[in-house]
């Protein structure tokens, strides 16, 4: 079934600075960014495993680890198949190659939690071909036959004896390897399911992981960028002289969007960088701030000219919405939200005549790849990419704008270039998460049957931003730029005219088993771009979904849990896990005075997500105690990281319920830093338990799934606890 | 010219006096374990001690710290000599994208060296200034209580993290 190409030689080689044979380091956990090197003596099955001559074993992660746990997971499968222990893998960041594209999107890309479920075979494979061509090669100097030899803990067992891989990889280097070798069976796994601490944890523990942020090459200058305040203005004119005068700066030049002060030190270049004055253009976005958002959305929610464009029509669609006994109707609104990653955007170019090489951390090698291709006019094999940890991703890292800058930057001044963002730069140029307006309907029998489900939204896309970004820098560099420009524009036109963008109607009608729905998305943008956040758009959708859904349970009279279950009949995995944390956090029992139960459920990313928010209210504080959650994302690799995962999911998704909001004056995003866009701390999160469904289908999406389901279970359970029904987001008592 | 101690190591520098001692330490003197996250003192991630104290560098001129004791999470311990704190870490797997926790550590290493048995109310104060945008708050709670019980008691085991050693690869059983 492995069918991916082998040819080694092909590879983008991405530096010299690993010896030839000299592996350096032990430890699994501190994931060098030096791509794919090829090893003297080595034997390489192909483009994700090697076996040193001193019996190391070097696997190439395809997949951005930023906290969600696939170094740890991809690892695991490679442990399971080649028989070694996962400590003991040498892991590396994979540099640019087609074959680390990620099966299912065709692209070298993290994102939509799907790395375990499109690896979870192909990674299996290619370890389980290396521990074959072992095993042949053992046979074959052994003079055994092959089903005498066993192999366990990096060794080929024969005989009583014991030998180390490595005593085989010369001669497994010149066999042919084994293509299709059996997989292990669920029953023989002794890796994968198994409890332990997770891979990557030593180094993250002792300051010794290396993210983007962390890269150093000689003469190294840093560089500061003067950015728009209304993003996408340009720079009229700027005075740069004063700067120019300031202990350490080399440089001030314009940019396609600001002005880049670059000085010996990036303290230097930030103070210089405060003296200059830049007069922008205009732009459309300076026209709109918050509240005429909000206007526009409400006008173009209430005008019935406005069909929109349909996410879903099935049965009847909203046509029969008057015949049912119940017909109920709720306005809901989700702001914009940053990511605010940990780490702020950054990247590094080392330049060297016409090649450069770029260190960041990304969640698309390839498109920052293509960003260096395209903004720094390199050609593509002059560009070496040297991927690191990501202090975090969320759906930020992959658009290549942090790359575009700092290669503009590095081609123009011919200097090596870091260009760290500021707190401020990374919250004032999101993606952001986009906001929507949304008129929930639906017909309800009495029997608290959903016959009708009805979905009008107003909101901008995603779609028209990220392939603004992204026609650029993964169109094949043999298409001219004007060409590349012209498709993204028109890109653009397709999502807002003729096909609804794809994660407005995420999550928004799946999970309940109503005959007749409809959903209609209509585009209103003022021009902030937007991208992927956690979950894109389930983040905002579940909301929708699940407090309306209370809605209907309430207006006919029967309790959420059981309307819930009563309307889920065709979707097993969801009920199950439902009736799973009703049973785990007691639903119905007798709380804590002044403690509520608020529940919301949500599928995505493959996987089935309930939880149930135990809420109290003081004064107009919402203070949530405890999490608990259950999923069924198919087998679990570690049980450890799915738990995580799904608390991480949980606290991003608090932060957001009860802080999240990006607003907008004249153009300007307000916020700036955390004391204006709080996250969730250490006094204020609660506790979470997470339940596992056991299961030994294929795995299914983790990083995102335990997200979606948090904010309606709270706002659920503060309705529970004053009656007032919150529709806006941030959850905001009045 | 600014002279102070880092990691028990004498060191001087003597450029811009106004830099924040976080720069100073990442890209002067390239120990690269304390991050970079907010640059107004928000966040907790650039945490290192100054005299002791959990500090945020990244607001803190290195002027001010003349004469000082710096200690980063590089002085707090090594992959192969591990702080109990570290240890408790790998243990209960607290890291998820691990950017914030060198200063998740070394904030939680001034409290433990003040007050060995802190209740959940003491572990909050201190921790407070330190965000984990990951959401690992549970275990890093949980890390520090279960380190503070194991110092306390003096039963720390030397095994209680297997860490690697490269001599043995491969010929374990
Ligand atoms: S970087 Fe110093 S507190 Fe955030
Ligand atoms: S582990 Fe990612 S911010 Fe704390």
């Amino acid at each position: 079934m492995n069918t991916r190409s082998l040819t080694r030689r092909r590879f983008l080689l991405t530096t010299g600075a690993v010896a030839s044979g000299l592996i350096v380091g032990c430890s699994t956990s501190h994931a060098k960014s030096v791509g794919y090197a090829p090893v003297v003596g080595a034997f390489e099955p192909n483009s994700f495993i090697q076996i040193t001559s001193d019996n190391q074993v070097i696997f190439y992660l395809p997949s951005s680890e930023m906290g969600q746990g696939i170094l740890d997971g991809l690892s695991t499968l490679i442990a399971e198949e080649l028989r070694v222990s996962p400590e003991l893998i040498e892991v590396r960041h994979a540099s640019l190659h087609e074959d680390y594209k990620n099966p299912e999107m065709k692209m070298q890309a993290t994102g939509g939690s799907n790395a375990t479920r499109a690896q979870f075979l192909p990674i299996r494979q290619a370890a389980a071909d290396a521990a074959a061509a072992i095993r042949n090669a053992a046979a074959q100097q052994l003079n055994q036959p092959v089903d005498k030899l066993l192999l366990a803990d990096g060794q080929v067992l024969a005989d009583g004896q014991r030998y180390a891989y490595s005593e085989f990889v010369a001669l497994a280097a010149a066999l042919p390897v084994p293509e299709n070798s059996p997989l292990r069976s669920p029953q023989q796994f002794d890796q994968i399911g198994r409890e332990r601490p997770r891979l990557d944890a030593l180094a993250k523990s002792t300051g010794t992981a290396i993210f983007g942020i962390d890269a150093e090459v000689e003469n190294l200058y840093r560089a500061v960028v003067v950015r728009a305040p209304v993003v996408g203005a340009a720079v009229q004119r700027f005075d740069g002289t004063a700067a120019l005068q300031q202990a350490g700066v080399v440089d001030v030049i314009e940019l396609r969007h600001g002005v880049a002060v670059v000085a010996d030190s990036y303290w230097r270049a930030r103070k210089a960088a405060e003296s200059i004055e830049v007069n922008w253009t205009q732009t459309e976005l300076a026209g709109w701030s918050s509240d005429s958002l909000y206007q526009e959305f409400v006008e173009t929610l209430n005008d019935a000219s406005e069909k929109g464009l349909e996410c879903c029509l099935e049965g009847e669609g909203d046509k029969l919405l008057d015949q049912a006994e119940h017909r109920v109707s709720a306005d809901y609104f989700a702001p914009y939200l940053a990511h605010a990653t940990m780490e702020p955007l950054n990247c590094t170019v080392e330049i060297d005549g016409d090649s450069c090489a770029v260190y960041v951390g990304t969640q698309s090698v390839q498109a920052s790849a293509g960003a260096a291709v395209y903004y720094g006019d390199f050609d593509a094999d002059k560009v070496k990419m040297h991927p690191a940890f990501l202090g975090g991703g969320f759906g930020r890292r992959g658009l290549g704008d942090d790359v575009a800058e700092a290669v503009e930057i590095a081609r123009k001044t011919g200097r090596n270039i870091q260009v760290v963002w500021s707190r401020e730069d990374d919250m004032r140029n999101d993606f952001y998460r986009p906001p929507a307006l949304v008129r929930m309907q639906a017909g309800v029998s009495d029997q608290g049957i959903i016959e009708t489900w009805s979905v009008r939204r107003v909101g901008p896309n995603i779609m028209d931003h990220v392939l603004d970004q992204w026609v650029d820098v993964l169109a094949p560099d043999y298409l001219n730029k004007g060409f590349v420009d012209w498709l993204s524009k028109f890109g653009y036109s397709v999502f807002k005219r003729f096909k609804a963008d794809p994660s407005a109607g995420d999550g928004i009608y799946n999970d309940y088993d109503t005959p007749n729905k409809e959903v209609r998305h209509i585009p209103r943008d003022p021009g902030l771009r937007t991208g992927f956040w956690r979950a894109v758009g389930n983040s905002s959708n579940a909301f929708f979904k699940e407090c309306f859904i209370d809605e209907l349970a309430q207006r006919a009279g029967i309790d959420e849990l059981a309307f819930r279950l009563a309307n889920l009949q065709n979707n097993p995995r969801l009920k199950n896990a439902t009736q799973l944390v009703a049973e785990k956090a007691g639903w119905g029992k007798p709380l804590a005075a002044g403690h509520f139960h608020g529940l919301a459920v949500h599928s995505s990313f493959g996987s089935a997500v309930a939880q149930i928010a135990e809420v109290s209210v003081e004064g107009d504080k919402i203070i949530v105690h405890r999490v608990t959650a259950a999923i069924d994302c198919g087998t679990v690799v570690n049980p450890g990281i799915v738990r995580d995962a799904v608390e991480g999911g949980i606290i991003y998704g608090l932060t957001a319920a009860l802080y999240g909001e990006i607003t907008l004056k004249e153009g300007v995003v307000e916020q700036s830093n955390f004391h204006n866009y709080p996250m969730l701390r250490m006094a204020e999160t609660p506790a979470v338990d997470v339940h596992i469904v056991a299961s030994q289908e294929h795995p299914e999406g983790v990083g995102e799934p335990g997200l979606p389901p948090l904010a309606p279970a709270v706002a659920n359970a503060v309705f529970k606890a004053t009656g007032q029904r919150l529709r806006h987001l941030p959850l905001r008592l009045s | 010219m600014i002279t102070f101690q880092l990691n028990n190591r004498a060191v001087a520098f003597d450029l811009d006096p106004d830099t924040p001692l976080l720069w100073v330490v990442r890209d002067h003197f390239k120990l690269k374990g304390s991050k970079f996250g907010c640059g107004m003192g928000l966040c907790g991630a650039c945490t290192m001690h100054v005299n002791g104290e959990a500090l945020r560098t990244c607001t803190l001129p290195v002027s001010a710290v003349q004469g000082a004791a710096i200690t980063t999470i590089e002085g707090l311990g090594t992959p192969n000599n591990m702080h109990p704190l570290q240890q408790a870490w790998v243990e209960h797997s607290v890291p998820q994208c691990g950017y914030c926790q060198s200063g998740q550590l070394m904030s939680a290493s001034a409290l433990l060296s003040k007050n060995p048995n802190p209740s959940d109310d003491e572990i909050h104060a201190a921790m407070d200034g330190n965000i984990c945008r990951c959401g690992t708050y549970g275990k890093i709670k949980a890390a520090i209580k279960s380190s503070a019980a194991a110092m306390r008691s003096g039963a720390l085991a030397e095994s209680a993290v297997q860490s690697f050693d490269p001599a043995n690869r491969g010929v374990e059983s």
